[in-house]
């Protein structure tokens, strides 16, 4: 019927006063078009997720295992060579060694991940041969004090890990636990170190 | 003191127009308008509503990614090259990693080609998802805007499921792509283009045949073909005159000659041809032809290596290529220059929406101003990939 009367209206389009109801009945009828489509959503479920007071599944359930979120360290299987690193495009990561001077031995007493300059592209973890450095499903860490962001693993120095042959026999723990536990609270002001030899407060920011 | 106000006033009213640009005035729009898709700058000179020239200013948001890449090992660049162009990054990952791959003579896996058609056409559906939506919002239609972001989403989680993240992909690399498809996701891809195409022909009720949208874009800032060339324009500009370029046919770059699809053009849908609508339309058909390249590419992948062997420090002999692929937004193309170390002695980016911004001065003479927030809109105009 619609179309029947479009050919009428069609056929006398050249006279300017049919144009002029042409107009208000195409405007009319592509209007109530419009709010015919977005009647029909008023029927259907709707796509949003009230995140994150009301969540049918946890976040983690929610995110896919490829998920890049942020840099942890297993610290006990870090082999130190330096790679991820070296890879960085930016420079995030700093780790430093030492060596004992009596036994010959190798420790890390550094390894810093800054998240505030991390972005997230992967290049450190596809570089790690033993899958120490990997990404965890936390996304969120904002913090009050940008030196709060700079995530240390080491606690005491620790040896670096020695590869075995089969690489399978190495449980990872990807929840996401110890970079959560480094992660500070969102006042919590940050830890200054001090420099004894300058005698100035600083953080470990890495440059 | 009123009066002589008022005597000044009727005299300039009386005053006849000697110039038709007598009354011009300068105004700003932008670079923190809604409508400049980005931090652009407009110098508009306008005579009430008509101007008389639109000059885009650009350079608001140039990160300096050219430079950067002299400091940075080829094997490091790749996420940023993401920020080229963040409506799109796929692109600008392939035709980066076209360009190193053919100065250092990798070969890339069939697998890899196919994965990274797949990845780039569910990017390039993404990014028109934006680009049409938001003419839509630009001109006043909220709605249809947030039905595509809804459709957006989706893709932005296949996205994440492929390669971990939703906007800033860094998925191809050198040689291949980062990791394999999951298991379960050609399946998931194959049905969202089920649940997706019906929702075109859903959006065109919504928007595309609504008469106010057709008569805000039908015969406004019309590119003749001429013109087209002569600017410079690429991609679906381009194509909205009514010249049939588009470099996944001509090139045949990757593994596109192997699949069947066609190559949508303006021909005056409702006005003239090169029309804002022209435009518009163009980008709405070229989602449909992603479609079926996703679902030849999904059928038909090849079993085998996702990445070829590269040496952890690439190193590229004294050379230069230039390689450029189509993007969402027309022709991308990465110049290369390689010195014989590990980093890029020169490296050069163009982009679709540089040489957009071209045509805007010459178009909008004679335009009104309400006409130039669609005009830039129907062009897909992207400010981080303006300035890079």
């Amino acid at each position: 019927m619609v179309s029947a009367m479009e050919n009428a209206v069609n056929a006398k389009s050249h006279l300017p006063v049919f144009q002029y109801f042409k107009n208000i009945y195409l405007l009319v009828v592509s209007i109530l078009e419009g709010m015919a489509v977005t009647m029909s959503y008023l029927f259907r479920r709707p796509i949003t997720i009230q995140y994150p007071y009301k969540m049918e599944e946890s976040i983690d359930t929610v995110l896919p295992p490829q998920f890049r979120g942020i840099l942890e360290v297993d610290l006990p299987y870090c082999i130190a060579c330096l790679r991820c690193a070296n890879t960085c495009p930016i420079d995030c990561i700093a780790i430093d060694l030492e060596k004992n001077a009596e036994t010959k031995e190798r420790f890390i007493t550094r390894f810093d991940i800054d998240i505030s300059k991390c972005m997230f592209c992967g290049l450190c973890v596809e570089g790690c041969s033993t899958g120490a450095i990997h990404h965890t499903k936390i996304f969120s860490g904002t913090s009050h004090y940008i030196e709060n962001l700079v995530l240390e693993f080491v606690d005491t120095p620790v040896r670096p890990f020695k590869k075995p042959k089969s690489m399978e026999d190495i449980p990872f723990d990807k929840s996401g636990k110890i970079a959560k536990n480094k992660l500070k609270d969102f006042f919590s002001p940050p830890e200054f170190v001090i420099d004894h030899r300058k005698g100035e407060k600083y953080t470990r920011r890495v440059r | 003191m009123s009066n002589s106000i008022k005597k000044e006033d009727d005299l300039k009213h009386l005053k006849p127009l000697t110039s038709p640009f007598e009354e011009e005035m300068m105004l700003n729009m932008g670079p923190q308008h809604p409508s400049t898709h980005g931090v652009l700058n407009f110098l508009v000179v306008t005579d009430g509503e008509v101007m008389h020239q639109a000059r885009p200013n650009i350079g608001y948001l140039h990160r300096g990614i050219e430079k950067l890449a002299e400091m940075t090992p080829y094997t490091g660049f790749m996420p940023y090259m993401d920020r080229v162009d963040y409506l799109a990054a796929m692109f600008a990952n392939q035709a980066f990693a076209m360009a190193v791959e053919r100065l250092a003579g990798i070969e890339v896996p069939e697998r890899a080609e196919y994965l990274r058609v797949i990845a780039c056409e569910l990017n390039r559906i993404a990014s028109h998802l934006i680009a049409t939506g938001a003419l839509g919002l630009d001109l006043g239609a909220i709605t249809p805007f947030l039905h595509w972001i809804r459709e957006r989403e989706f893709i932005n989680d296949l996205m994440e499921e492929l390669c971990g993240a939703r906007l800033t992909y860094n998925y191809m690399r050198i040689g291949g792509v980062y990791a394999d498809i999951p298991s379960g996701l050609p399946d998931k891809i194959l049905r969202f283009l089920d649940h997706f195409e019906p929702i075109v022909d859903e959006y065109n009720r919504l928007l595309t045949n609504n008469e106010i949208f057709v008569r805000r874009l039908a015969d406004v800032a019309v590119i003749t073909p001429i013109d087209a060339v002569n600017f410079g324009l690429v991609g679906p500009n381009l194509r909205g005159s009514g010249i049939e370029i588009d470099l996944r046919k001509i090139l045949g770059y990757s593994a596109y000659p192997n699949f069947d699809f066609e190559v949508p053009l303006g021909k005056g849908f409702r006005g003239t041809q090169g029309d804002c609508y022209d435009r518009y339309m163009v980008r709405m058909l070229e989602m449909k032809e992603s479609c079926k390249i996703i679902r030849q590419a999904i059928e038909n992948l090849p079993a085998g290596e996702h990445r070829a062997k590269v040496k952890r420090k690439l190193k590229v002999k004294e050379n230069e290529f230039y390689s450029r692929i189509e993007s969402a937004r027309g022709e991308m193309g990465v110049y290369l220059i390689s010195d014989g170390t590990d980093k890029p002695y020169r490296l050069k980016i163009k982009t679709g929406s540089f040489t957009a911004m071209s045509i805007v001065e010459k178009i909008s003479q004679g335009l009104m101003i309400a006409d130039l927030v669609a005009l830039i809109g129907s062009l897909d105009i992207v400010a981080p990939e303006v300035d890079r």
